[in-house]
């Protein structure tokens, strides 16, 4: 058993960052409790965020989609905004995680705070130029997500706490595409891309294509986004979809272990870009080329 | 630490250690029908509701359910949609060994009282974290249709 020395309860964030700097001893933060009931990490205390007024799901008077980082992997699945906020992407990856009834309790702060490599939820939230809004005592702070992640299972948090995401208005009508590659539905993801695009009057506007699992942080591919920037649809060859593809590929960092190798890893990145981006314009040309290997 | 919450709609208190998971304390107050599988989030055999929304109680707090609703097989014995869940398992030959059945019935009960209309891939979405290495699905999925079938006709 997890040898806990106490359980304390925040109504709201200030307070649950005194109570993560009240010690005695080391604390975690804990919210839907899917992993630190698996990890046990050390530590004597925990702070329940789950009262804390970071769960809600809601549209901004500016159009930003705000996800509180206590909202539940299913409530995310199941909520209306999110499904109307480009395609539904983040509802779509929110269903790739884990099963039915870890999603129930699982939240996506805990997602992004635990910070693997290959979070499900960043490479969407990356795609869709998610800011992150973090709460101090008596201030707060925001910056992208893009900054958030400075290591494996280490964010720029400390002993703060993530309050939630937003994601821009001007990205709800992005078209936004993503795969988990994984060996089982269920099994942690091999390689993740997520591509969305900004199409409008024929052209390609604003590109982002981001990875997870094949480097030490979830990451953008800004090279590979910067070849198809304001490109004509009409000027997009497939050559120049497997440019931007191997590119992208390039850009990672893949690592060796026991689910797949790092060669592996880099080709599959490169054969899910390609397969997203023609995907998406494929769709946009109405010639069916989604389903182009 | 001492928490007060509902299970199986009675007002209960417990006396739980802060590390304890939903499921230690829930077969340490005599809720047998909750199962002891994988503990590690995977199996389902251990699922019960949660404000009537299906958990793996392994990786619960018990603290967690403070001011909060439990459900266990326990708490629906009597109820009729889990009766006919039950009766229709049995009858489809869906039960063989027995251990994940309680959490499979607790997965279905929590999607059949959405009310109907409720289709094979919604069944097959609600039932993606129980796993069952006896019959398989084919059988649970079936028996889930025939109730999803007779709620349409008589709710």
């Amino acid at each position: 058993m997890w040898n806990l020395q106490e359980y304390r309860f925040a109504t709201n964030p200030a307070e649950a960052v005194a109570l993560m700097r009240k010690g005695p001893g080391k604390g975690a933060y804990i919210a839907g409790g899917t992993d630190l009931l698996l990890e046990h990490p050390d530590c004597d205390f925990v702070v329940d965020v789950n009262n804390a007024g970071i769960g809600d799901i809601a549209r901004t008077p500016g159009g930003d989609l705000f996800l509180g980082a206590a909202a539940t992997l299913q409530g995310i699945v199941d909520d209306p905004l999110v499904g109307g906020f480009a395609g539904g992407a983040v509802g779509l990856a929110a269903a790739r995680c884990g099963n039915r009834p870890v999603r129930t309790t699982a939240t996506v702060g805990g997602n992004l705070c635990n910070a693997l490599p290959s979070a499900d939820m960043a490479p969407v939230l990356m795609a869709l130029d998610a800011t992150c809004y973090i709460a101090d005592e008596d201030c707060r702070e925001s910056l992208p997500l893009t900054d958030f992640f400075v290591g494996p299972r280490r964010t720029v948090l400390e002993d703060r706490l993530l309050v939630g995401v937003a994601l821009p208005g001007e990205c709800a009508g992005w078209r936004c595409l993503a795969h988990k590659l994984t060996r089982t539905a269920e099994d942690i993801s091999l390689v993740q891309v997520c591509v969305a695009l900004d199409l409008a009057d024929g052209r390609i506007g604003e590109v982002r294509i981001a990875l997870g699992a094949v480097s030490a942080v979830p990451m953008r591919a800004t090279l590979a986004e910067s070849m198809l920037t304001g490109q004509e649809v009409a000027a997009v060859t497939p050559d120049l979809v497997r440019d931007v593809a191997g590119i992208a590929a390039g850009e990672c960092g893949p690592l060796d272990d026991h689910r797949a190798s790092a060669e592996y890893r880099r080709e599959m990145t490169a054969v899910l870009t390609r397969r997203l981006v023609t995907g998406i314009l494929g769709d946009d040309r109405g010639n069916g080329e989604g389903d182009a290997a | 630490m001492k928490i007060s919450f509902h299970l199986n709609g009675q007002p209960t208190d417990w006396e739980v250690a802060p590390g304890r998971t939903l499921l230690q304390a829930l077969r340490g107050s005599g809720a047998h029908s909750v199962k002891m599988g994988c503990e590690t989030g995977d199996c389902g055999s251990c699922t019960v509701l949660l404000d009537g929304q299906p958990v793996n109680s392994c990786v619960v707090a018990a603290a967690r359910v403070a001011g909060h609703r439990v459900t266990t097989m326990e708490g629906l014995l009597d109820d009729d949609l889990m009766i006919r869940l039950q009766t229709e398992l049995v009858e489809q030959g869906a039960v063989q060994c027995g251990y994940c059945i309680p959490g499979m019935l607790i997965s279905l009960y929590a999607l059949m009282k959405k009310g109907p209309p409720i289709g094979e891939q919604e069944i097959r979405h609600a039932l993606t974290g129980n796993l069952c290495r006896c019959t398989g699905y084919v059988k649970p999925v079936a028996a889930a249709r025939a109730v999803a079938t007779v709620l349409e006709v008589s709710p």
